[in-house]
């Protein structure tokens, strides 16, 4: 049986903490992530490296997606239409592993996420559902 | 007459095969993910298959957002380790089964499974990751690789029901070919992982369990699982797992247990690992 897709994508949305990388998601990204896949070439991460600022105007970004970037505000980024295997590009460059990244966006010290991943992860309690609140 | 012979799903992280490039793998963090493996590497010398259809997915490496094939098979000659910002992994190139992959597209199509063919590409960590857990690292690949490439990036990915469905048609193209040839289908991915947001670095040990435990068997309430339970109970990228069930629908109505491995954590990701046998 099909599945209806309004009721699809609205469960999407329900789950507390997560982007879930929709269409809307990623045609508001689309420029921001093909920015982020640029620099899997070393002669662009060189040019990004040496002035952020100057490599980004070449793309058509949003103002809020240019000031995200820069800021490494991944969650920001995450709403902007980022995706996170395409963000993974910009923290790569920057020399970052994917624990410290992403621990960036749970508001807990790299060292606070790798004991809690130590100990067993997070706990899906509590965390599955807005509406259910289980 | 080729034939598959067995089915084996493992975890892709990427930090396994940073592990093993860099000599880690006996160091108290890695050394029990690792001993999971030890069997594998013993039965897979002793079993030598000559192609394994490896089900992966690219993570922004080979595939950015201009093209977004669901189902995509690798027919080409060789395959190199993609550059996925630091340079590619130290391991050898894959080396395709071209005939046999070739083989097993055009049967797709026939069997009205519209994939998309692809001749020339690099292959990420999704696939080279399961090649080094489970061989080690080795200076040549002992098997043939068909990648076989599904998005679970863009939404929606595939259902679990029509990876099934892609699994069994696989198994009938196989039969197909008429060279004697010993197939083994891989399923990548997952298990429990979510790499975003504030939710980031949830692990369900007893869902991922649940889920091992329904690989065995009849498996059929496998592929009836939504999408929306793998996000809400396994974590964003838990959605992966929709992939192995394309390699347990290739295995056929009922299945039995070699080996099993679940360890926490690798990197943000629970590693689930389990070897099959079809029974007939």
């Amino acid at each position: 049986m099909m599945t209806d897709i309004h009721q699809y994508l609205a469960e999407l949305d329900d789950i507390p903490g997560t982007r879930v990388y929709t269409a809307a998601r990623a045609r508001k990204g689309y420029h921001l992530n093909q920015f982020c896949m640029s620099l899997m070439k070393p002669e662009n991460r060189a040019r990004w490296k040496a002035d952020e600022a100057a490599y980004l105007a070449d793309w058509p970004l949003t103002d809020d997606q240019r000031a995200a970037v820069l800021a490494r505000d991944y969650n920001r980024l995450l709403d902007l239409g980022g995706n996170i295997y395409f963000l993974a590009k910009v923290f790569s460059t920057d020399g970052l592993s994917f624990v410290q990244a992403v621990s960036t966006m749970t508001g807990m010290s790299v060292a606070d996420y790798q004991a809690m991943m130590l100990a067993g992860g997070r706990s899906p309690q509590g965390v599955r559902s807005i509406r259910e609140g289980n | 007459m080729a034939r598959i012979t067995n089915g084996l799903a493992t975890s892709h992280v990427p930090a396994i095969g940073v592990a093993m490039d860099l000599g880690k793998t006996d160091e108290p963090y890695w050394q029990p993910l690792f001993a999971g493996y030890d069997w594998t590497r013993q039965w897979l010398a002793q079993t030598k298959p000559d192609v394994i259809i490896l089900v992966y997915n690219d993570h922004a490496s080979a595939f950015d957002m201009k093209i977004i094939p669901t189902f995509a098979i690798g027919c080409g000659e060789r395959f190199k380790p993609a550059d996925e910002g630091w340079g590619p992994r130290p391991v050898p190139d894959v080396i395709g089964h071209p005939e046999l992959a070739w083989h097993i597209a055009q049967s797709l199509i026939l069997d009205e499974f519209d994939m998309t063919i692809i001749n020339e590409m690099d292959v990420d960590h999704g696939l080279t990751v399961p090649l080094s857990a489970c061989f080690g690292a080795l200076p040549e690949w002992p098997a043939k690789v068909i990648p076989l490439a599904v998005n679970v990036v863009t939404y929606p990915p595939p259902t679990g029901n029509r990876c099934w469905a892609l699994g069994e048609a696989i198994a009938r193209a196989v039969a197909s070919f008429p060279e004697d040839l010993n197939v083994q289908v891989w399923g990548t991915g997952g298990m429990s992982h979510q790499i975003q947001g504030p939710r980031a670095g949830l692990i369900n040990r007893e869902w991922d369990n649940r889920f091992l435990d329904g690989m065995v068997g009849d498996s059929d309430h496998l592929r009836r699982i939504p999408h929306i339970e793998y996000l809400r109970e396994t974590g964003s990228e838990g959605i992966e797992m929709v992939m192995w069930l394309i390699m347990r629908g290739a295995l056929g109505p009922a299945t039995r247990a070699l080996h099993r491995h679940y360890h926490v954590p690798a990197s943000n990701t629970a590693v689930g690992h389990i070897i099959l046998e079809p029974v007939t």
